[in-house]
C-alpha cells in the first residue's frame, strides 16, 4: 500500500492563535481515515490547507504526489470534498449542480453527462435529478454531496462531517456508499465526525486531535491498547479520556 | 477562458431563477416603459408648436427654416429624461440586487469551499461571476431599451436618423458601464462584508449616497465656499453665482455615479442648443464629435471608475482567505 497523503510539520497560525501546530502522519491509499477532536481543534483547518485553500504558516503535504504549497491546483486535482454543510447551489437542480461541478472537473459534454447520470443513480437521486435542491430533504442534499464529490472521480475524498444532522437511516445509506467507495474502488477517504460510533464502524485508523496537536494516532484497538481502555468501554468513553473530560 | 464561461452560465442560471431578480427586472422594464411613453406623447404634442416657433425666429433672421433640426435635438434630451433618471435609479438597484451576494452568500452556504475545492484558479471564479452579472445586465439593459425606444420612436414619430441611432448607441453603452459599476460595487461589499445582510445595508447606502447625498453634500460645500448671494439692482433681484460654485458642486457631484451617468447620457442625447445671437434665439446644433469631446472626461472617468471598483474588488477577494 503506497502513501496518498503524507503531511510534514503543518501549522497555522492566527495571530495569537494557533489553529494547527506542527502535525506530522501519513495516510494511506485506499485507507478510511478518521479525523476526532471537538469542535475547533484544527480539523477543519487541516483539510483546507490539504486542499491549498489555506496556506500553511509552516511544513507542507504532499497529497498524490501535488505540493500543496508549490502545487495547490495540482493537490486539488485529485481531491473531492463534501463539506459539513454540503456546499451545493440552492437554486439549481441536482442535475444542474452536477453538470456544472462536471464542466469545471474539464469533462467533455458527453462524459460529463453520462457521468452525472452514473452518480446520480449511484447516490438514488435518479428520480429526483429535476429538484432544485432548496427544496431537498438534508438526507438528499447529503447524497447529492457526495455525488459532487465523486465528479471528478477523484483518488481521494474528504467528507468533513458528511452525517451531520441526517437521520439514522441517511446515515445508514451513506455508510454504506463510503464503504463501496473505499472497498470496491480503492479511494482513500478522510472521514471527521462526532458521531463516534461511526467512526468506528467505518474508519480504519484515527487521528484525535486537540487544540490543534495530534495526541492519538492509529487504529481503534491500539487506540483503546494506549489508554489501557476496558473490553466493555465504548468509543466514546475512550474518546473523551483522550480529551481529558473523563 | 472555459472555467470563466462555465463560471459565468452558472450564474446566469442561478440569477434568472431567483424571485428578487425577476421583481426588481419588472419594475425597471415598467418604470422605464411608462416613462418613455409619457415623454414620446409630449415630444409629439410639443413637436409641431416649438419647430414653427423656431422657424419662425429663423425666418426673421433671413435663415433657412431647412436647416434647422429641432426635432432629434433638445426633443431627444428632454423626453427622455425620464427614462435616464428612473434607469440611473432602478438600474443601479439592480446591479446591486445581483450582486450584493455574489461571495458572501456563497461562502454562507458552503458552496464557495466547494467550488475552490476544484482544480481552478482563483482569478476565474471572479472573473466568471463578474462576467455573468454583466451577460445579466446586458440582456436587461437591452430589453428594456428595445422596448423603450420602440415605444418612444412608435408614439412620438422620431426619425430615426443615423446621428439618432449612433446617439441612442451611446446612451445603451454608457448605461452598461452604469450598472456594471454598481455591480462591482456589489460585487466588492460581498467580498468585504462577511454576511449578505449586512452588504445588502451596505449596497442600499451606497446607492443613497450616489443619487441623493453625494449630489446634495456637493451643494452644501459649493454653498459653504462660494456662497450664492441674492443681488438687487434697481427694480430688479436676481442670484449671483460665484465662478467656484459650479467648479467645485460638479467635482463633489461626479463621485456619484448617478450624477456622472446622467450628465453623460444627457450630452449625449442633446443635439442642439438655443442661442442668443443678435437679440434673437437661434438653435445651434451639435455634432456627435462636438458631444463626444464634451462628454470624454466624464466617459474616461467613468471607465477609470469601472476599472478600479473591479481592481479593488479582484485585490481583495485574491487575498482572502477560506475559513
Amino acid at each position: 500500500m503506497s502513501t496518498a497523503i503524507e503531511i510534514n510539520g503543518l501549522t497555522k497560525v492566527y495571530g495569537e492563535l494557533t489553529a494547527v501546530d506542527h502535525v506530522s502522519y501519513n495516510i494511506q491509499e485506499g485507507e478510511i481515515f478518521g479525523l476526532l477532536g471537538p469542535n475547533g481543534c484544527g480539523k477543519t483547518t487541516t483539510i483546507l490547507m490539504l486542499l491549498g485553500l489555506i496556506i500553511p504558516t509552516e511544513g507542507t503535504a504532499i497529497v498524490n504526489g501535488a505540493d500543496i504549497v508549490k502545487d495547490p491546483i495540482g493537490a486539488r486535482r485529485s481531491v473531492g470534498l463534501l463539506t459539513d454543510n454540503v456546499g451545493l447551489y440552492e437554486n439549481l437542480t441536482a442535475k444542474q449542480n452536477l453538470a456544472f461541478f462536471a464542466e469545471l472537473s474539464d469533462l467533455k459534454a458527453t462524459e460529463a453527462s453520462a457521468r452525472v447520470d452514473k452518480l446520480l443513480a449511484l447516490v438514488g437521486l435518479s428520480e429526483k435529478q429535476n429538484v432544485k435542491v432548496s427544496t431537498m430533504s438534508r438526507g438528499m442534499r447529503q447524497r447529492l454531496g457526495v455525488a459532487q464529490s465523486l465528479v471528478r472521480d477523484p483518488k481521494i475524498m474528504v467528507l468533513d462531517e458528511p452525517t451531520l444532522g441526517i437521520d439514522p437511516e441517511g446515515t445508514k445509506e451513506l455508510r454504506g456508499i463510503i464503504k463501496m467507495l473505499s472497498r470496491e474502488q480503492g479511494k482513500t477517504i478522510i472521514f471527521t465526525s462526532h458521531l463516534l460510533n461511526e467512526v468506528n464502524r467505518l474508519c480504519d485508523r484515527v487521528a484525535i486531535m486537540k487544540t490543534g496537536k495530534v495526541i492519538a494516532i492509529g487504529t481503534i484497538p491500539e487506540l483503546r491498547k494506549q489508554i489501557n481502555a476496558a473490553e466493555g468501554d465504548e468509543f466514546e468513553e475512550v474518546f473523551l479520556r483522550y480529551q481529558g473530560v473523563v | 477562458m472555459a472555467g470563466i464561461m462555465t463560471i459565468a452560465k452558472k450564474e446566469l442560471l442561478d440569477i434568472f431563477s431567483e424571485r428578487k431578480f425577476l421583481l426588481i427586472f419588472g419594475t425597471l422594464l415598467i418604470v422605464v416603459l411608462v416613462s418613455t411613453f409619457q415623454g414620446a406623447i409630449s415630444y409629439s404634442s410639443s413637436q409641431s408648436t416649438t419647430g414653427m416657433q423656431i422657424r419662425g425666429n429663423m425666418t426673421q433672421l433671413g435663415g433657412s427654416g431647412r436647416a434647422i433640426v429641432i426635432g432629434s435635438a433638445e426633443g431627444l434630451s428632454n423626453t427622455l429624461s425620464s427614462m435616464v433618471t428612473n434607469f440611473s435609479l432602478v438600474g443601479g438597484v439592480l446591479a446591486l440586487a445581483i450582486s450584493f451576494d455574489t461571495i458572501n452568500g456563497e461562502r454562507q452556504t458552503g458552496s464557495m469551499k466547494t467550488l475552490l475545492s476544484y482544480p481552478i484558479y482563483r482569478d476565474k471564479i471572479i472573473y466568471g461571476k463578474y462576467l455573468g452579472g454583466l451577460i445579466v445586465v446586458t440582456i436587461v439593459s437591452a430589453i428594456t431599451f428595445l422596448a423603450g425606444i420602440g415605444i418612444f420612436v412608435g408614439f412620438s414619430g422620431l426619425p430615426m436618423t443615423g446621428d439618432t441611432v449612433m446617439r441612442l448607441g451611446l446612451f445603451f453603452l454608457i448605461s452598461l458601464v452604469y450598472m456594471a459599476i454598481f455591480l462591482g460595487v456589489g460585487l466588492l461589499l460581498s467580498i468585504v462584508m462577511p454576511q449578505p445582510s449586512t452588504s445588502l445595508l451596505a449596497s442600499m447606502i451606497v446607492w443613497l449616497a450616489s443619487i441623493r447625498l453625494i449630489p446634495n453634500i456637493g451643494y452644501a460645500i459649493a454653498q459653504i465656499m462660494y456662497p450664492v448671494r441674492m443681488t438687487f439692482s434697481g427694480n430688479t433681484s436676481g442670484f449671483s453665482t460665484p465662478q467656484g460654485f459650479d467648479s467645485i458642486r460638479t467635482v463633489i457631484s461626479a463621485l456619484s455615479p448617478s450624477t456622472t451617468y446622467e450628465q453623460i447620457v444627457n450630452n449625449i442625447l442633446t443635439t442642439s442648443r438655443l442661442q442668443f445671437s443678435s437679440g434673437n434665439i437661434a438653435t445651434v446644433s451639435i455634432s456627435l464629435e462636438q458631444t463626444l469631446q464634451t462628454s470624454a472626461p466624464y466617459i474616461i472617468y467613468f471607465a477609470g471608475l469601472l476599472i478600479a471598483i473591479f481592481a479593488a474588488a479582484y485585490f481583495v477577494f485574491m487575498r482572502q482567505e477560506i475559513r
